[in-house]
């Protein structure tokens, strides 16, 4: 998770990075290469929430047939939410930044 | 190797399922203090004890805890004298179960703190984790 935040940052600094480059007007730019980086922490970060929000669905589903006790459906369910608050962090940043982009003066 | 404070709330959660276990067996202990067997002269209910155990967890490469096994305890049994008891043996003594209420009011006050303290540490590591996506936001 932290991992994922730290790598997360990186990644916007480095597509900041970018807009400023483009910002100088400087025609040897690759935003290809800042691009796949941020496509992958998002996909891998997407995958990770997806995968625990369906680990915790499944313990409450277990949880009302009274298979599992609430201590571990508690704790999957606190896992999703982490993971569902991470991704919603990630995407309010990507669409920052995305406005901070499109905003720029032409 | 697992993210620390992901593994603090599996190692938390462990203790919470170790503390439930040992209030189950108090439970059973105080339900069952004046159980006494059915034919003459025969044992009553016999006190359980839980006892803890560390496990490694390999996938997490944490310790955690785990309920080892419920034992009984070998203490003498009390004896009542009634006569006219079904379980009262030829002088008409019945064997009662070695359960002392007290000693199980203390078990379980003190795994109501224990698992107090697991919740505490779940609570923490949740905040921790949300000061640390807070970071994203601003």
């Amino acid at each position: 998770m932290l991992e994922a935040v730290s790598s997360v940052i990186s990644s916007a600094g480095e597509l900041a990075k970018t807009s400023e480059v483009i910002n100088s007007a400087t025609p040897a730019v690759q935003p290809g290469a800042a691009t796949v980086g941020f496509n992958n922490v998002l996909e891998q970060v997407a995958a990770d929430a997806i995968g625990s929000i369906k680990a915790g669905e499944a313990a409450s589903i277990q949880s009302i047939h009274g298979k599992l006790s609430a201590q571990k459906v508690v704790e999957a369910v606190m896992s999703a939410e982490r993971s569902l608050q991470m991704a919603v962090a990630v995407r309010d940043k990507v669409v920052q930044a995305y406005q901070e982009v499109s905003r720029m003066a032409i | 190797m697992i993210d620390p404070l992901q593994a603090s709330v599996q190692i938390a959660s462990s203790g919470l399922e170790a503390q439930s276990t040992r209030l189950r067996v108090v439970s059973e202990n105080l339900a069952n203090a004046n159980s006494t067997g059915r034919t003459p002269g025969s044992d009553p209910y016999r006190r359980k004890t839980t006892t803890f155990t560390a496990e490694m967890d390999r996938a997490a490469g944490v310790r955690m805890v785990k309920v080892k096994d419920v034992g009984t305890d070998q203490a003498p049994f009390r004896v009542d004298y009634e006569p006219g008891h079904p379980a009262a043996d030829p002088t008409g003594y019945v064997k009662l179960p070695n359960v002392n209420s007290l000693i199980e009011m203390g078990d379980m006050r003190e795994t109501n703190r224990s698992f107090e303290a697991n919740l505490q540490v779940i609570k923490q590591v949740r905040s921790m984790v949300s000061m640390t996506i807070d970071l994203l936001r601003s």
